[in-house]
């Protein structure tokens, strides 16, 4: 199946790699969210993990970031296994990670100002001034340098992001989990995000990694992309090579085709005898 | 039957891996004793918690000591006593009644709105993303509440008692003319300072710490819904009031049961 991209996988694997996921096992009650998983996330690249809603894109990040615990398999990051280390040394690890929640999750408590120079205040010595410079500069790439003063809930759900942001990338993590982060947002501020994405991986040299369901703008970012569907790793190769890929649960997906393998409705019983069987109720 | 007994064992597992993790969470959140960098928060917490309940504990605490000093005074006169009134209000507020009912009204007051504090947090992420950001929430978020309400609960209880006391004068000696040496200097031999005062004062601690100590784990073990929130705002109110009294009578017992 993934006969035609083979090549491109293996340059891949070749590279050094940050993210090293071996077969994830996690399930949330009776689901069963993933199923074997594999994927390596190459560092300084836009890795993209995309596949329709309730896949446990979200879940993926959160088991990556150390907050839930793989039923099997392991995660490490830089050769370390996040969930085999001490909570002091995840939380140091963490240090090197930002990410971006698909709510902003910006402290409510605090202005927009003090939300962006929160990691810097609590990991660093620097001087006021220089914070001061850190934050405005933070700031002043997603557009929002004039709303410093204004408190979150005084933000709209865009702006909110774009100052998570802002917060995500203030300590110039090496490992950036961006979290849906093109919903909501109007066209302008996409297109300014795309880029932001883009240029802030490329200059800092960073790695991220896109959770996301937005496939133009996602695929004209991410240099790998995985594709997640039933617990499983569906497809994985660049952006080019599953555009013309052949199968057709991957071409249903990348091309957005309401009728295909993957069914749009959630399992339920024949639309004509339910309808039915509602009127027998109430006559 | 069988299916009764299944519920029943399900509930008791429940019921103890919630107290596993309750005792888990103060662990490892009362370790978080502010650093230098985190007295503002602390401070903040001390504010919030405490300062902001004194308007409500000293005016029942008056209320309290009024009534008292009524109740006092109509039984105590039947047997020509009420000159022992000062003792009787004094010993009343000091080992009962200043820590229990501060302590209810703490939960009132602070700790339903530790708990939907801490619980919207967790709803909108916050506590989440400070994690990612290597910043420990039970350090940073839980621990300054819970050393503030920890503190906070005795120095209320005192604020009260004091207050009581003076309601207690107001009615037995202003209003209906009690001695005022008899009421103060029975009081002052009457009440002893480690079996009285000091004895309120610890189970005033011991309620400080567990007031707040489920306030703050049902805040951060909720489920992160509105519905969530409020079940567990509801929770706090009721479980802290039912420890509150159901431990004070093991104080009692503890302190003064050689007494009866």
């Amino acid at each position: 199946m993934f006969d035609n991209y083979r090549d491109v996988d293996e340059r891949y694997v070749t590279d050094t790699t940050l993210v090293d996921v071996e077969g994830l096992h996690f399930s949330l009650g009776e689901n069963d969210i993933f199923r074997g998983v594999d994927l390596r996330i190459p560092k300084g690249k836009i890795t993209a993990v995309m596949g329709p809603s309730g896949t446990g894109k979200t879940t993926l990040l959160k088991l990556i970031g150390g907050q839930l615990v793989p039923d099997a398999g392991r995660i490490c990051i830089d050769g370390q296994d996040v969930h085999r280390l001490p909570r002091r040394a995840l939380f140091r690890l963490r240090r090197r990670m930002g990410m971006l929640f698909q709510s902003g999750a910006l402290f409510s408590d605090l202005s927009v100002f003090e939300n962006v120079a929160f990691p810097l205040r609590v990991h660093t010595d620097l001087p006021e001034a220089m914070v001061r410079d850190i934050v405005l500069m933070k700031l002043q790439a997603v557009g929002l340098r004039g709303a410093r003063n204004l408190s979150p809930a005084e933000l709209s759900g865009g702006m909110a992001r774009r100052v998570a942001l802002a917060r995500a990338v203030a300590l110039d993590p090496e490992l950036v989990l961006y979290d849906e982060p093109f919903v909501g947002q109007d066209p302008i501020s996409m297109g300014v995000l795309v880029q932001l994405i883009k240029t802030v991986n490329q200059a800092l040299g960073l790695t991220a990694v896109i959770v996301s369901h937005d496939i133009k703008e996602t695929l004209s970012i991410a240099d790998y992309v995985y594709i997640i569907a039933d617990g499983q790793v569906m497809a994985h190769g660049t952006p080019q090579t599953l555009d013309v890929n052949s199968d057709a649960r991957v071409k249903q997906f990348v091309h957005g085709e309401p009728d295909g393998p993957v069914p749009f409705h959630y399992p339920a019983p024949d639309f004509y005898r339910d309808i039915l069987a509602t009127r027998g109720e109430r006559t | 039957m069988i299916g009764y007994i299944a519920s029943l064992g399900r509930g008791t597992l429940e019921a103890l891996s919630a107290l596993g993790r309750a005792a888990m969470f103060l662990a490892q959140s009362a370790v978080g004793i502010p650093s230098r960098e985190g007295w503002h928060l602390w401070l903040r917490q001390m504010h919030f918690i405490g300062v902001m309940s004194l308007a409500i504990v000293l005016v029942s605490g008056l209320f309290i000591g009024m009534v008292l000093g009524l109740q006092g005074y109509t039984i105590l006169v039947d047997f020509g006593a009420e000159d022992a009134l000062g003792q009787m209000v004094a010993l009343s507020l000091l080992r009962e009644l200043a820590p229990v009912v501060a302590a209810l009204l703490f939960a009132g007051r602070a700790g339903s709105a530790l708990t939907a504090e801490i619980g919207l947090m967790k709803a909108t992420e916050q506590l989440t993303s400070m994690e990612m950001i290597g910043v420990d929430p039970l350090r940073r978020i839980v621990a300054p509440r819970l050393w503030a309400g920890f503190i906070s609960m005795p120095l209320l209880t005192v604020g009260f008692s004091v207050v009581g006391i003076w309601g207690g004068y107001l009615v037995g000696v202003q209003w209906l003319g009690v001695f005022d040496g008899s009421y103060w200097s029975n009081m002052q031999s009457n009440v002893a300072f480690v079996d009285d005062i000091l004895n309120g004062m610890l189970k005033s601690v011991v309620f400080g710490l567990v007031v707040t100590w489920i306030a703050v784990f049902q805040g951060y073990d909720l489920t992160p819904t509105s519905e969530g929130i409020s079940r567990a705002t509801t929770r706090t109110v009721v479980y802290s009031s039912l420890a509150v009294l159901g431990l004070d009578f093991v104080l009692t017992a503890l302190m003064f049961g050689e007494l009866g």
